[in-house]
């Protein structure tokens, strides 16, 4: 494969486009041609792909379409372009199964196919939601680290800092990040999982500065960094920072990409091949040894089924033909403690696992509402999506279905739900009974449709 | 209006709703040929377009990129007719002046080119600043084009206190009440936009222009 040095020199000297001409007169024609070519189109009924060939000419689509575009570098307005031998050679040679974490939490990620039933990597917590407080912060992530069926956390972002709101590029910032790793650390001890790696890095941070300056407080290279492309198809420096950093001190990258739906990316079937797309990106210009990908409507969540079903096909589309880990993820429209939230988390859990993917949960109320979130969510997630493990697409398909007849029409209006403070026992950072009922009718709920739950 | 100048608007219109920007500049000529006004062209063959192209973006029907061709098709058209307008003393009106940028510290793009392009879709006059903007050129450049409306996106919780801090600086500066200040971006809620001042929130972009559109009428 590429080395690292390759790609930066790439970025620095190939071909030039403003960013527009990139965007409306390389991307996008060449996304609608390919489209159109492989006659993808969208299925409006169904949550689930159920077509092989679809997936795999997705992934053929979009193989293409690396070869055509190449990834957009936002600093030197020059694309890093690459050959279809170099993206073929690049999966051939991408890990297949990274290993993370430390002592009783050390394990594999390996990537999954649709319809398996290995049971997925569990990367679950906050998903970039934000906390008021160190306080809140210290509970929630040991909340997270007594999941019993966690793999790894996503911290949540700190708002603030002694007082003062966290500003990004200021002192601050460093100042946040660098409380929030020391505190996670801490969190996950008291939790009796010191080794659970952490494998949002710090969601404090937004600069390369901040990230790597905080790292240097308690991250480990057995973590795994998140570290993210703009949409799409644009890498900044800051970035390509992070991981020239990561690389150097050994650590691994799950690369991150969060295409829009109505966007550049197109509709549903469009999106599909650029999500797809990302996952060799990811390899070459992140070097990641994980791709998540969080594909999102203009609202921020992803629980409908138009998004749904494209994030099926591309989930379908990488793991039938990369073996390199793979991570579906969902943002939920409804705040925790309603009802309407544990059913778009299960119709996430079930769809993204049969569809062959590992998952991130987090995103909880499309992790606008400060405070709104709690461990419960993720441990929810982390149930369903154990259970899922053997779910045949078609099933997981009818479960969807009949989740998404139940919360679909209030997508547009969710409920906000309750704040962690107001749902827990603050002492013993456990639920309150109303909530412990809710989880156990939504369980009893998903028996009914056939799901193995605990 | 006759047959064959209806024809001719219907052209024009959907050269814009196309995105085809040298087909709108010769339907354009072609309308100012057969007699019809050029405000007319605008009101009917541009704007009603330019509508079309928003009400199917929120359905879906169409995305970002073909708001961008519209757009730019729209500008052509004026290009044509704006001198014509201007010689003949009148004016093509415009819904108001904005300046719009993501707050200090956030690279992310999208949300804010999606409310840019409705804007200028609904007859506003944009200057798109960027990503990653300082509180002080949201200041300068509003001062330099007159605006009517500041619009502040952030995607990220971490950056949403760039949105606070032009507040804080047009008030330091005695110039709040010169703009209306829009907040928007996937973390921002009511919440924090009544908590920083702000004038206005909406959670899409559609809401975006509505807001903008009743701001700029009150002042």
């Amino acid at each position: 494969m590429l080395d690292f040095f390759e790609i930066i020199r790439r970025a620095m000297n190939g071909p030039y486009y403003p960013e527009k001409d990139y965007d409306l007169k390389v991307v996008v024609p060449k996304l609608r041609q390919i489209v159109k070519k492989y006659d993808i189109r969208f299925d409006s009924k169904e949550p689930v792909n159920l077509s092989d060939k679809l997936a795999d000419d997705v992934f053929a689509a979009a193989l293409e379409l690396c070869e055509e575009v190449g990834c957009y570098c936002s600093d030197t307005s020059r694309v890093i372009k690459f050959t279809r031998e170099e993206l073929l050679e690049a999966l051939r040679d991408a890990p297949s199964a990274p290993v993370f974490g430390e002592g009783a939490d050390r394990r594999a990620m390996v990537g999954r196919k649709p319809d398996s039933d290995i049971k997925p990597w569990c990367f679950v917590g906050a998903g970039g939601a934000t906390c008021s407080n160190t306080d809140v912060y210290v509970r929630l992530v040991e909340g997270y680290g007594r999941i019993p069926l966690a793999n790894s956390v996503t911290c949540p972002n700190l708002k603030t800092i002694n007082g003062m709101e966290t500003v990004a590029g200021s002192p601050l910032e460093i100042l946040a990040c660098i409380r929030a790793i020391e505190l996670g650390r801490a969190a996950l001890r008291r939790a009796q999982r010191p080794g659970l790696p952490i494998m949002n890095s710090i969601s404090t941070a937004v600069t390369d500065a901040a990230k790597i300056a905080g790292s240097e407080f308690g991250l480990r290279d057995s973590d795994c960094w998140l570290v993210g492309f703009a949409a799409e198809f644009k890498v900044s420096f800051q970035r390509l920072n992070e991981v020239a950093y990561i690389l150097a001190r050994g650590g691994q990258l799950i690369g991150e990409s969060g295409p829009i739906l109505g966007g550049y990316a197109g509709g549903p079937e469009s999106m599909a091949v650029v999500t797809t797309a990302y996952h060799m990106f990811s390899i070459l210009v992140l070097r990641a040894s994980v791709h998540l990908t969080f594909p999102l409507g203009m609202r921020g969540w992803n629980t409908n089924q138009q998004l749904m079903w494209s994030q099926s096909l591309s989930t379908q589309a990488i793991n039938r033909n990369s073996h390199m880990p793979h991570m579906w993820y969902t943002y939920c429209a409804a705040g925790p403690m309603t009802e309407m939230n544990l059913q778009e988390i299960a119709s996430g859990m079930i769809v993204g696992v049969a569809s062959g993917g590992n998952i991130e949960f987090g995103g909880v109320g499309a992790a606008r509402n400060v405070d709104h979130l709690s461990p419960v969510e993720p441990r929810f997630a982390t149930e369903v999506a154990n259970a899922a493990a053997g779910v045949t697409r078609a099933e997981a398909n009818d479960m969807a279905k009949r989740l998404l007849a139940k919360y679909e029409s209030q997508l547009l209006d969710p409920p906000k739900g309750t704040p962690f403070q107001e749902s827990h026992d603050w002492g013993s950072i456990t639920p309150c009974q109303q909530y412990v009922d809710l989880v156990g009718k939504v369980k009893d709920e998903l028996r009914g449709y056939g799901l193995k739950l605990p | 209006m006759s047959t064959d100048k209806k024809t001719l608007l219907n052209e024009l219109q959907q050269a814009v709703i196309e995105g085809d920007g040298e087909r709108a500049k010769v339907a354009t000529q072609k309308c100012l040929d057969a007699g019809i006004a050029p405000l007319e062209a605008v009101e009917f063959g541009l704007r009603d377009g330019l509508k079309i192209v928003g009400d199917r973006f929120e359905k879906l029907e169409l995305f970002l990129p073909d708001l961008m061709l519209a757009a730019e098709a729209g500008n052509q058209v004026m290009s044509v007719l704006e001198p014509i307008i201007t010689a003949g003393g009148g004016e093509s009106k415009s819904a108001g002046t904005v300046v719009i940028g993501t707050a200090k510290g956030d690279i992310h793009t999208i949300g804010k080119n999606i409310l840019a392009m409705l804007l200028k879709l609904s007859g506003f006059q944009v200057y798109d600043l960027g990503a990653d903007v300082p509180a002080t050129t949201f200041l300068e450049e509003a001062r330099k084009h007159k605006a009517d409306v500041i619009a502040i996106s952030a995607l990220m919780t971490s950056t949403m206190p760039g949105q606070r801090e032009v507040v804080r600086l047009l008030n330091d500066v005695h110039e709040r009440e010169s703009y209306e200040v829009l907040v928007g971006g996937a973390p921002v809620t009511q919440n924090w936009a009544t908590e920083i001042g702000a004038d206005g929130y909406s959670e899409t972009a559609s809401g975006g222009v509505a807001l903008a559109l009743k701001l700029v009428a009150k002042k």
